[in-house]
């Protein structure tokens, strides 16, 4: 009597469990052509999930997404990132002009540019902005953006001039160059310039306005030594170069100051940057959020709570309106901004939740108007990609294997190669539904013009062959598959930090790796910043996961990686010849002369194989329809200022809005 | 039971000593540091981080200002995540966020569970009590991050009536389902509880006696079952207090509160070394001061216990 009393409650329990669940998946009903509620709200307020908490409202010391995203609404810089294309459009500046080597910029800023609180913006506040930015006392984790800037990383790493006491001269860097240094091969701005030879293509009345100065000469003058700041590393660089040694005896040293650095305040409207290379996407890099520019006065008087909400003040579309850590940042348009009059959005709401899930429950049921990019997970997608409010696109973005190549077997470089041709990337991609498979090391169709090479392409066959030239045999095991007996399979492993995304490239990689070569590479998967820890210092064996997302609008921002040996290489692999075929490229004006040259060295690269390429990523997120001006563009960065709300549904978006009209 | 207070009071000081200490080690045994990320920064940028945080001095240094500033002050410094935001601000802020929502939770908690707990143990072996018991078995079954997403599931997305997340203030509409998430396994813990207490004390003599001298039934479960009856539901009571009002990870990531456990977690991850200390050391003060509440509570529940 209890038992079936009991059974009867049970069966209860889960019939009306499953009644309800199989009504709400009647709700979400197939036949909508939007995901959830479309209602579009009475006022000119967009409420975004923006992802995770803001670091700081404070532009260079925050280098995070969402916060880049929240700078784009609340600072302003030279340039401004292309709703569309995210290539550099006028903002503070009007205009500006190039050098002839992309190693000097001028810039006219627009005379009515003001600060929310009514005072102007000059040259001079970017002069403070950028010196501010690269003090080492801020410590800016983004600094290092500017370092194409003459003495700028001099600058930031407390570095010191070396100067001659009696005659007043400082020590010059070709002075103890190991080689003799050609003028010529020197970018323009360290040369100085005869009189009548035009520095800028430009007519006669724009080049005046950006006339010479001391200190224009000083930029434009042959580079100067500099050692390290710190006594034990200057001593341990002396140590290397005999000829240093002889230079610098008997001489004082100088700390290079702010207002060594490359730029500079002609007039009140008028701003000069020197740089101490060519560098043609330099003003892609100028909409960062490390360029924008910041109030002193407020910083001066109130220091690291300068952004608190009562004493904040910006210089782009919004200004704060109200901050709530942890959840939500409120701000309003700001009426002193120049363009006032062409900005669509009363306020903007940024929410903040780092969980998908979550944020999209919040899109459903239409307390959310648009959510950040990455946002709809796999699972969902069977649901929210046939609808009208799915926005996708290809991302600036790549994912890719690192190998270890300072260790064996991946130090040969037939090992590396088998590795790569073993992996189908199609069919990945194609599992993975939204990613576009890559042979590269720049991402698919986001570099119009720029001549992309391919890597090998999926050969098992070739892979086998190539692993037993490496005296690693791959023979057919009975019953099927393959099977490598000498391989030392001790001595790799695939890491990867945790996540279930990763979880399954790895796997799929592991299985990829079984099926066509015999090897059965063990996994390892780690806490996020345990995984940068061990890979930044090669304490790896065999593969690591890689990704990478631009900072600027050129394959550069992929191929510097290996420009250096430290940094995000990773790999353990450098090639002087593949730094200086991206020298030659960068200081090639002509576009398309460029982009040949960059495709050669990644040609270069991607032959020398310390790296698989996997996948362009896809940007993946919802808008509702009413919401305008909001384009799936490749970095998902959006300027504000162009969005807006409509009311009227025949002008809605029904689908993906173009991002090439 | 004064000294017994005041004894317990001064052993909660060291311990809560060795608690930062401990934490204190343990962050800085995690690899990587609060300023590494997806790109690697330049060792120059790096040198200047450390120095503005004053890393680069020696290990006893850190340890001695930190310890400093929190004896002397009761300062945990400045989140190194945040910038400029204090620790101290920071759980002033979100401790009421997690406390109205774990308070409330556990009131809830507290009224089902005793009433059905106690009906469960006086009408014991009815269809009652094994209904109950399994409603609060499923509830103790089912975790929270499993709950949390199907009452969204009914409540917010399938029916529109309240939100899915997010916080808004207190008291809104906001707060009604993690309320509902987060009590629902504690519910059913001290409905058990209850009912279990409940039925060992309506066998014990004092009951009988109650009973024989005569007690409505009403005055007999009320006045001396009951005060017996719950001594586990307190016992029970002090750390899942401590617990809910420091707020618990799960819920108030799914419904994106700005509560001290979101913070928590997120410290974890940010090796936000003056944010974990503060919490963690704020989280092991409440956990002293509620078990030591539960001990006092025992005294006057029951009358044998004396300290």
């Amino acid at each position: 009597m209890r038992e079936v009393y009991l059974r009867q409650l049970i069966a209860g329990v889960i019939l009306v469990a499953l009644s309800i669940l199989s009504t709400s998946c009647g709700a979400s009903g197939k036949s909508e052509i939007f995901f959830g509620k479309v209602v579009p709200p009475s006022t000119n307020i967009l409420r975004y999930v923006n992802g995770d908490e803001p670091e700081s409202l404070d532009p260079p010391m925050s280098s995070g997404q969402p916060e880049a995203r929240i700078f784009m609404a609340l600072y302003e810089g030279l340039v401004e990132y292309h709703p569309k294309t995210l290539v550099p459009i006028p903002a503070i500046a009007e205009r500006w002009l190039e050098n002839n080597d992309s190693s000097e910029f001028v810039f006219h800023l627009r005379h009515n540019a003001r600060w929310s609180n009514g005072e102007p913006i000059t040259a001079n506040d970017f002069v403070y902005s950028i010196r501010r930015g690269l003090s080492p006392e801020l410590a800016s984790r983004s600094a290092s953006l500017a370092y194409y800037m003459k003495y700028a990383k001099a600058y930031n790493s407390g570095a010191v001039f070396v100067k001659d006491s009696t005659t007043n001269q400082f020590v010059l860097e070709k002075d103890v160059a190991e080689h003799p240094v050609q003028d010529t091969t020197q970018p323009l701005s360290e040369r100085s310039l005869t009189p009548g030879e035009a520095e800028y293509k430009t007519s006669a009345d724009e080049s005046k306005m950006a006339e010479d100065s001391p200190f224009h000469q000083f930029m434009h003058s042959p580079a100067r030594l500099t050692l390290p700041g710190s006594e034990k590393a200057r001593a341990k660089e002396i140590a290397k170069n005999p000829k240093l040694q002889a230079a610098i005896s008997g001489k004082d040293f100088l700390p290079v100051s702010a207002e060594d650095v490359g730029i500079e305040a002609v007039d009140d409207y008028t701003l000069r940057i020197s740089l101490a290379q060519s560098a043609p996407f330099f003003l892609g890099l100028l909409a960062h959020q490390f360029f924008r520019v910041v109030p002193r006065k407020v910083i001066e008087q109130y220091g690291v709570h300068w952004t608190d909400p009562a004493h904040i003040v910006t210089s782009g579309a919004f200004r704060v309106k109200a901050w709530k850590p942890y959840s939500e940042l409120v701000v309003e348009r700001n009426p002193m901004y120049w363009d006032v009059a062409n900005v669509g959005l009363d306020e903007i709401h940024f929410y903040q939740t780092s969980d998908n899930p979550t944020a999209m429950n919040l899109y459903k049921v239409g307390e959310a108007d648009a959510v950040l990019n990455h946002t709809v997970p796999i699972a969902w997608l069977d649901v929210v990609k046939p609808k009208k409010d799915y926005m996708d696109g290809a991302e600036a973005a790549i994912v890719y294997v690192i190998m270890n190549v300072t260790r064996p077997p991946l130090n040969d470089l037939r090992v590396r190669k088998a590795f790569n041709m073993a992996v189908d990337k199609v069919t990945y991609s194609q599992a993975r539904r939204i990613t576009k498979p890559l042979s590269a090391f720049t991402p698919e169709g986001i570099f119009v013009g720029y001549p992309q090479p391919k890597s090998d392409g999926f050969d098992p066959e070739q892979a086998r062959k190539l692993l037993g030239e490496a005296g690693f045999p791959v023979t057919p095991k009975a019953g099927g598959g393959y099977e490598c007996k000498s391989f030392p399979i001790d001595q790799v492993e695939y890491i990867f930090n945790t996540q279930s995304s990763n979880k399954t490239m790895a796997e799929f990689l592991q299985a990829q790796w079984s099926q066509n070569l015999g090897i059965t590479v063990p996994l390892r998967s780690m806490e996020f910043k345990t995984f940068l820890d061990v890979r930044s210092k090669l304490e790896y064996k065999g593969f690591a996961l890689g990704l990478w997302g631009a900072d600027y609008m050129d394959p550069f921002t992929f191929l510097s990686l290996f420009y250096t040996p430290t940094g995000d290489n990773g790999s353990g692999w450098w090639d002087q010849k593949y730094a200086d075929l991206l020298d030659e490229a960068n200081t090639n004006l002509d576009k398309r002369k460029r982009y040949e040259l960059l495709a050669r060295a990644e040609k270069y690269l991607l032959d020398a194989q310390p790296i698989i390429p996997i996948e362009t990523t896809a940007v993946n997120w919802v808008k509702k329809p009413y919401v305008k001006g909001l384009y799936p563009n490749a970095g998902g960065l959006y300027p504000w200022k162009f969005v807006y709300i409509e009311r009227e549904p025949s002008k809605w978006d029904y689908g993906i809005p173009s991002l090439t009209d | 039971m004064l000294r017994f207070i005041v004894r317990r009071l001064l052993i909660t000081i060291p311990t809560i000593l060795v608690v930062i200490t401990l934490t204190w080690g343990l962050v800085r045994l995690a690899p990587g540091n609060f300023y590494s990320g997806e790109k690697k920064i330049p060792p120059a940028i790096e040198k200047n981080i450390r120095e503005k945080y004053g890393l680069d001095k020696p290990w006893y240094q850190q340890y001695g200002r930190t310890m400093w500033a929190i004896i002397r002050h009761g300062d945990f410094g400045t989140s190194l995540k945040y910038q400029g935001q204090s620790v101290n601000a920071i759980i002033a802020r979100s401790l009421p966020v997690s406390a109205i929502i774990g308070i409330l939770a556990y009131l809830l908690a507290l009224i089902v569970g005793v009433v059905v707990g106690s009906i469960a143990a006086l009408k014991q072996n009815s269809r009652w009590d094994y209904a109950s018991m399994a409603l609060a078995m499923l509830g103790i079954s089912i975790p929270n991050f499993v709950l949390g997403p199907i009452l969204v599931l009914i409540f917010s997305l399938s029916l529109y009536w309240l939100p899915p997340s997010r916080w808004a203030g207190f008291p809104s509409r906001n707060v009604i389902l993690p309320v509902l998430t987060l009590s629902g396994i504690y519910m059913a813990y001290i409905a058990r509880l209850t009912r279990a207490g409940m039925l060992e004390v309506l066998r014990s003599d004092y009951i009988r006696t109650a009973r024989s001298k005569g007690l409505t039934e009403r005055d007999v479960v009320v006045r001396h079952a009951l005060r017996g009856g719950l001594m586990p539901v307190v016992s029970y009571t002090g750390p899942a207090l401590a617990f809910l009002l420091t707020g618990t990870v799960v819920v108030e990531r799914l419904f994106a509160l700005p509560g001290l456990g979101n913070y928590f977690i997120q410290a974890a991850l940010n090796r936000d070394e003056p944010l974990i200390i503060g919490i963690v050391a704020f989280i092991a003060v409440t956990l002293l001061t509620m078990n030591l509440l539960v001990d006092i509570a025992y005294a006057y529940l029951d009358p044998r216990i004396r300290y």
